[in-house]
């Protein structure tokens, strides 16, 4: 372990465990609960800042200034970021309508449908690396290594998310509504193969398809990481992530110059600000899941065992990175025509995807 | 007569789409790292009420009437602008005055009211070309506006100190001159 560990408050740590006894909950439960809180509460805190960070840096992208003229107790703008809570009460105090026609009691699921698929996928991810204190090795990620769905979890769990967007189309009964959701359904039908054989070529060089596996097997060296081996592979798997979060260039459930505002249409208030929060949380967990699959997870870069803060620390880097490119390309790329876009799954990154299946089969068979 | 649309070649690279994505990506991280760097002051958006736009030469906005250097005012309502105006928003009724001043000769002719409807005044700068005596101008500010409609009708008073506002003069309401009044004539 390195330098930095004793100095960290981790479970094994009196004060952890004396605040746990004081809670009435085993170290390890207490663990499990605090992972819980410190996971979603953090993916959704990120989620948020995102929105900050999205209207901020497509300011910058487009040589505007942005929002900077919420003040927070009418002092401080915070670069903007008053402008969060500024938006957060608003959305609580408007007025709250369910179009006549709705189908009410699905219209209120579906927010709920597209917010928790965003959030949970985040689960088996690990976010910095595992360490033993006082004889017990504790993971960090919510669901311990082993259990037995790694990382073809965060692929059902991704495919669940769909369903929020479609439920949000077909309940508000509007004509707009139903083309994105329709659009929504085709792309994520059309994506997902093409990701799914990208993603199955990382779990058939490794060995394994436990997200620990899938990190511990790339190792610390830069050079040794999946997006050398399969470039390709990154740029199916990535391409794909864009049409799974329904972001530009492929946010066709969206699509506001041709369908107003898609899947959405129909929704205001605090109902509108959490499927836009379920886009950002998505957006999280997919560019957790590409700095797991490609770029090592919590491997710090030339670092054997570095300390847990640290590689929480580099994760974290990784991670934001990639939730920064995902805003950059939207800022970059206009939107693909919806034909475009299905020509562009099934007959560019499907074949790409089984060449690239393919080839590292072959690799793996000549004993590479 | 039709027009040739010249199909652009594309080269394998750009086909690949790929690589002119990463070029695009160049272009707006350039901007972003520019408009970041670039302090406030200096980027292209001007934050209003904090910073002002410096109105070209030739803009035209409030009106503003002359004063003379002791004051008077230099308008001697000859009617001009008001037959000029193009939306018939001046209003002038003149007066006859005696000036004890002998710069300014002995009987003369001035306003007793001058008002501009600022809500039907379009700004055409007729009342400032039309003006034999270069006593009505209008000024580059540009903020005209008011929670009331009363507040819009300008009076003589409004309109000469809309110059002492700006050039930061003392504001008058009265005029400096010494005068003994004639006679009042309304057209
Ligand atoms: S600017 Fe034009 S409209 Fe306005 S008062 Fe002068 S002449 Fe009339
Ligand atoms: S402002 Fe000029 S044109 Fe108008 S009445 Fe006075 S002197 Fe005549």
């Amino acid at each position: 372990m390195g330098w930095a560990s004793p100095r960290v408050a981790l479970p094994g740590n009196p004060p952890m465990d004396m605040l746990a006894s004081l809670l009435h909950l085993t170290p390890a439960t207490f663990w499990m609960v605090s992972k819980v809180v410190i996971v979603f509460f953090g993916v959704f805190l990120l989620a948020s800042v995102w929105t900050w960070v999205e209207r901020r840096g497509s300011a910058m992208i487009q040589d505007r200034i942005g929002p900077n003229r919420a003040l927070l107790f009418g002092k401080w703008p915070l670069l903007g970021l008053s402008q969060l809570a500024a938006d957060g009460i608003k959305f609580f105090f408007k007025e709250d309508l369910v179009p006549a026609d709705a189908n009410k009691g699905l219209f209120w699921l579906a927010p709920f449908l597209a917010f928790v698929p965003a959030l949970i996928g985040f689960a088996v991810i690990p976010f910095g690396r595992s360490f033993e204190s006082g004889g017990q090795m504790y993971h960090l990620s919510v669901l311990d290594p082993g259990n037995g769905m790694g990382l073809l979890y965060p692929m059902a769990i991704g495919g669940m998310a769909v369903y929020g967007v479609l439920v949000a189309a077909w309940s508000s009964n509007n004509k707009w509504s139903i083309l994105g959701g329709m659009r929504a359904s085709a792309a994520m039908v059309s994506y997902e193969i093409g990701m799914t054989l990208a993603v199955v070529s990382i779990f058939m060089t490794t060995g394994g398809y436990d997200p620990s596996e899938v990190i511990a097997a790339q190792g610390h060296l830069p050079w040794a990481w999946n997006i050398v081996h399969q470039p390709l592979g990154f740029i199916v798997f990535f391409t794909c992530m864009f049409a799974e979060t329904n972001r530009l260039p492929f946010d066709f459930a969206e699509g506001e110059s041709e369908i107003v505002a898609g899947f959405n249409t129909e929704y205001g208030s605090m109902k509108f600000s959490l499927l836009a929060l379920a886009e950002y949380s998505h957006l999280m967990t997919a560019s957790a899941l590409v700095a797991t699959l490609y770029f090592g997870g919590w491997q710090v870069p030339f670092i054997v065992n570095p300390p847990v803060l640290l590689s929480v620390g580099c994760f974290l880097a990784k991670m934001l990175f990639f939730a920064w490119v995902f805003v950059w390309i939207r800022w970059t790329l206009p939107r693909f025509r919806y034909d475009q876009l299905m020509h562009l799954g099934w007959k560019v990154m499907l074949p790409l995807s089984m060449a690239n299946l393919v080839f590292h089969a072959w690799r793996l068979s000549q004993g590479h | 007569m039709g027009v040739v649309v010249k199909k652009v070649e594309l080269s394998w690279l750009d086909r690949t789409y790929v690589w002119p994505v990463m070029k695009g990506m160049s272009i707006t991280f350039g901007h972003f790292i520019r408009q970041l760097l670039t302090p406030t002051s200096k980027r292209f958006t001007i934050q209003y009420p904090e910073m002002k736009k410096d109105m070209p030469e030739g803009y035209r906005g409030l009106h503003e009437l002359k004063r003379f250097e002791d004051g008077a005012i230099k308008c001697v309502a000859c009617f001009m602008c008001q037959e000029a105006c193009p939306a018939r928003c001046i209003s002038i009724e003149a007066e006859e005055f005696s000036d004890l001043n002998i710069t300014q000769g002995f009987e003369e002719k001035r306003p007793a009211k001058f008002d501009i409807d600022m809500l039907r005044c379009i700004y055409c700068g007729m009342c400032e070309e039309a003006c034999p005596k270069d006593a009505i101008w209008l000024r580059k500010d540009y903020e005209v506006a008011a929670y009331d409609r009363l507040s819009m009708q300008y009076g003589k008073w409004d309109l000469m100190n809309t110059y002492a506002e700006a050039d930061g003069k003392e504001r008058i309401s009265q005029d400096p001159t010494p005068s003994v009044l004639r006679r009042t004539i309304a057209l």
